[in-house]
């Protein structure tokens, strides 16, 4: 029999306490968080580790050119980009912001008002260099990300609101491909026969998901209306001039968008909202599915969906579940008033607290040189805003036959980006919440009301200040 | 065989006794001490630091970015105009009232039939399966549970079709949404009172049932006169558990809806997430949680009072 006394006892503890402090003093201090304490450019990207790792090739050649500034990406998850803007600003409180971090239309004016640094001293300094790029870029592209005349991000991939269609389900409704001028009454006869043809299975004609991008806006858009006032800042001349004059595209091109009131009460508001209640009400189209519409690819795929806006980012969902290019084709949204495009872009923008800026404009220019944005979209997941990038070789393969849409929409029709002030966060989830019921509301005035608590709603939310 | 600890010699003298006592209780309350000092130490640092940063931030605007500015009553007076947080409060009252009343009811049902009706092997099977759904993530459940309740691709409105019942909107309307939330949530969480109630009726004696029924008490007459006041004690836990934790719905209705159609699902919790990480309004957010934190104790002190009225200790 061995006697241990407490002091063994107690000593033991001790020890083990120490050993156990000692162990895990990373975590409980926080130096094991990627990027805390370490020299390297911290680049922040909405994704998985596996994103993170498939950009490894781009971070290899990166450093090739540039040994000496060490990336690092961090991959961080969300649901949607305002989940993914709350991850950031969560990193902001914590006193480890990222150095650069990828935003879309989203989240730009929230990122270019509080926390992203402009970038027109590099572009001008560097004019030679990006004079290459912007050659190659649809000036509505630049002008999204410009705010009250600065520029802050460079767009590196787009999505516009087109129309893909299931040509399984459009044939067996005796129909065809509509053409690029097709309208609102071609759309509903279209969906009216697809329903018809449809032998009353698990079929809707039209999917529609409700959020910013692909939902109400590009109806409000064909209208030549939205659901904010849409005015532009001065200035931004000193990039319009230096890289774009001569190109008609150019002509007029601002500082920037500024939306800064509600909409919701104008009448072409009204008459969109209109046609999206006919569509709900006769059955043509879901109720709007709250969500990033991840259900849809298997269901379009499978011949349950008829009609559905997306841009050039479900080639590559289409192709890896089973449909090939020849089963579906993309048209432009059809005609209202207008044909207004809507469209949504992300790019690289880097952050006002960041000790790196150099280093970080270093890593923006190499991600938007032709080497990089082909390292970046080897696959088509998404548009590249390079137009000599979006070719036979990214699309041609798994594509549908008029992948050029994707590009063509900014080429030939009239475009904007997302509505997306610096309050986007508050003025999407009064969007949101209020859509739903104004187009399964049973009557128009029912809709007004709706309409009417949007405004209300949307008011209230551009009072925050961002 | 080891042993720990020295006792003191019975032959020493009464004084030596007394002051070895006093050191040993002196030595055990410094050991105790130790052994606190992670608890309190985690507590203070993850529970009563930011219950108090919180309560001081809703007196402030701070959007992370900026210094927080004193606004003093301002976000209280706002939330009070609000009426999405208005809403927001009145949903997670529904949403605690018929989860509650659901929750309890359907564990304390199941409980007393599984714990009467079954042979112990079967108890044990029963005993998992109703506890399975709790350890799985909510968000989880949840996406499963959108896919299920699709209103186009649903595998519900697919069953139902083929009897002949169209297709009904259970997340696109407002009435639909607040009955799949609550019965999603109700489904994931009653496994825990269902425990709790097993364990409950497991400490009745039988002879009590045995009286009863010798005296001629039916079935329903022994669960209302013997099972419920026993059980009592148990029903008061279960039920303080179950309303602190559905007062602060979140996952079901985020993942379900959205908060949607309108604002008919939102919940207290969720208005905190959106007005704190969406819209950067922390103090607004701190003084939403604020007034849901007094809600919460308001509503424990008032069970813990009704409890001196209906629950049975004896």
């Amino acid at each position: 029999m061995t006697d241990i006394s407490r002091r063994a006892v107690l000593g033991v503890v001790g020890v083990g306490a120490v050993a156990g402090l000692t162990a895990s003093w990373p975590r409980l201090t926080g130096s094991d968080i990627p990027g805390r304490g370490t020299d390297a450019l911290n680049v922040a990207i909405l994704g998985t580790s596996q994103d993170a790792a498939s950009r490894a090739g781009l971070v290899q050649a990166f450093n090739a050119k540039f040994p000496h500034i060490p990336v690092r990406i961090l991959a961080i998850q969300g649901a949607d980009w305002s989940d993914f803007f709350a991850k950031i600003l969560t990193m902001v409180a914590a006193g480890t912001p990222p150095d650069v971090v990828v935003v879309a239309t989203e989240g730009a004016q929230l990122f270019a008002d509080r926390l992203a640094a402009p970038l027109d001293d590099y572009v001008t300094k560097d004019a030679e260099a990006m004079s290459d790029y912007f050659s190659d870029v649809h000036p509505a592209l630049i002008e999204s990300f410009m705010y009250k005349g600065h520029l802050f991000q460079l767009p590196i991939d787009f999505n516009a609101a087109n129309m893909y269609f299931n040509l399984g389900t459009l044939s067996k409704a005796g129909l065809e491909l509509p053409s690029s001028t097709w309208t609102v009454d071609d759309f509903l006869s279209t969906a009216r026969a697809m329903k018809k043809s449809s032998g009353g299975g698990p079929f809707v004609s039209y999917y529609w998901t409700n959020r910013l991008w692909g939902g109400v806006v590009p109806w409000l858009y064909i209208n030549n209306t939205s659901f904010l006032t849409e005015e532009k800042s001065p200035g931004g001349d000193w990039l319009w001039n230096r890289f774009y004059a001569g190109d008609p595209a150019a002509k007029g091109r601002s500082g920037g968008y500024l939306w800064e009131h509600s909409n919701a009460l104008a009448a072409p508001v009204e008459e969109s909202f209109d046609v999206l209640r006919t569509i709900v009400r006769e059955g043509l189209g879901t109720s709007p599915a709250q969500g990033g519409g991840n259900q849809l690819v298997a269901q379009f795929a499978g011949g349950s969906i008829g009609m559905t806006p997306a841009g050039g980012y479900w080639v590559e969902g289409l192709s890896e579940a089973g449909m090939a290019g020849k089963e579906y084709d993309v048209q432009f949204f059809p005609k209202m008033q207008s044909q207004k495009a809507q469209f949504g872009s992300s790019g690289y923008a880097i952050m006002k607290t960041s000790k790196r800026k150099d280093d970080a404009w270093e890593w923006v220019k190499f991600c938007v040189s032709r080497e990089g944005m082909k390292l970046a979209f080897p696959t088509p997941n998404t548009t590249p805003t390079r137009r000599s990038m979006c070719n036979e070789a990214l699309f041609g393969a798994k594509g549908p036959a008029h992948w050029k849409v994707f590009y063509d929409t900014l080429d030939t029709l009239p475009s904007a980006p997302i509505p997306a002030p610096p309050q986007q966060a508050a003025v999407e989830t009064a969007l949101i919440k209020n859509v739903s019921g104004a187009v399964t509301a049973g009557s128009r005035s029912a809709m007004q009301s709706n309409l009417r608590a949007l405004d209300r709603d949307l008011t209230q939310a551009l009072k925050i200040q961002a | 065989m080891t042993t720990v600890t020295k006792t003191p010699q019975a032959t020493e003298p009464a004084s030596a006794s007394r002051d070895t006592a006093a050191r040993t209780r002196r030595s055990e309350r410094r050991l105790a001490l130790v052994f606190l000092i992670p608890t309190v130490g985690g507590l203070a640092l993850f529970t009563f630091i930011p219950i108090v940063g919180s309560l001081v931030l809703a007196f402030f605007k701070w959007d992370v970015i900026s210094s927080p500015k004193f606004v003093g009553l301002s976000n209280f007076i706002d939330i009070v105009a609000d009426g999405t947080v208005r809403r927001s409060f009145l949903n997670t009252i529904l949403f605690v009232v018929t989860t509650v009343i659901l929750q309890l009811s359907v564990a304390l049902g199941l409980a007393a039939l599984v714990q009467s009706k079954l042979p112990g092997w079967l108890r044990s099977i029963f005993r998992s399966v109703f506890f399975f759904p709790l350890i799985l993530s909510a968000a989880s459940v949840s996406i499963m549970m959108s896919y299920l309740f699709n209103q186009q691709f649903g595998l519900v409105n697919w069953l139902l079709g083929h009897i002949g019942i169209p297709a009904v909107p259970w997340l696109n309307s407002g009435p639909g949404a607040i009955v799949m939330v609550i019965l999603v949530y109700v489904w994931q969480n009653f496994g825990f009172s269902f425990l709790l109630f097993l364990g409950g009726l497991a400490s009745i004696p039988r002879e009590v049932y045995e009286a009863a029924a010798i005296d001629g008490a039916s079935g329903w007459r022994q669960f209302s006169r013997i099972t419920l006041p026993l059980v009592s004690p148990t029903i008061l836990v279960a039920s303080v558990m179950a309303i602190i934790a559905s007062l602060q719905i979140f996952d079901q209705p985020y993942v379900l809806t959205r908060g949607g159609p309108g604002d008919s699902t939102r919940t207290a919790v969720m208005v905190i997430y959106e007005s704190a990480f969406q819209q950067l309004q922390f103090g607004r957010a701190s003084a939403i949680g604020l007034v849901l934190t007094v809600l919460i104790m308001l509503v424990t002190a008032v069970q813990f009072r009704l409890s001196r009225r209906f629950v049975f200790y004896s």
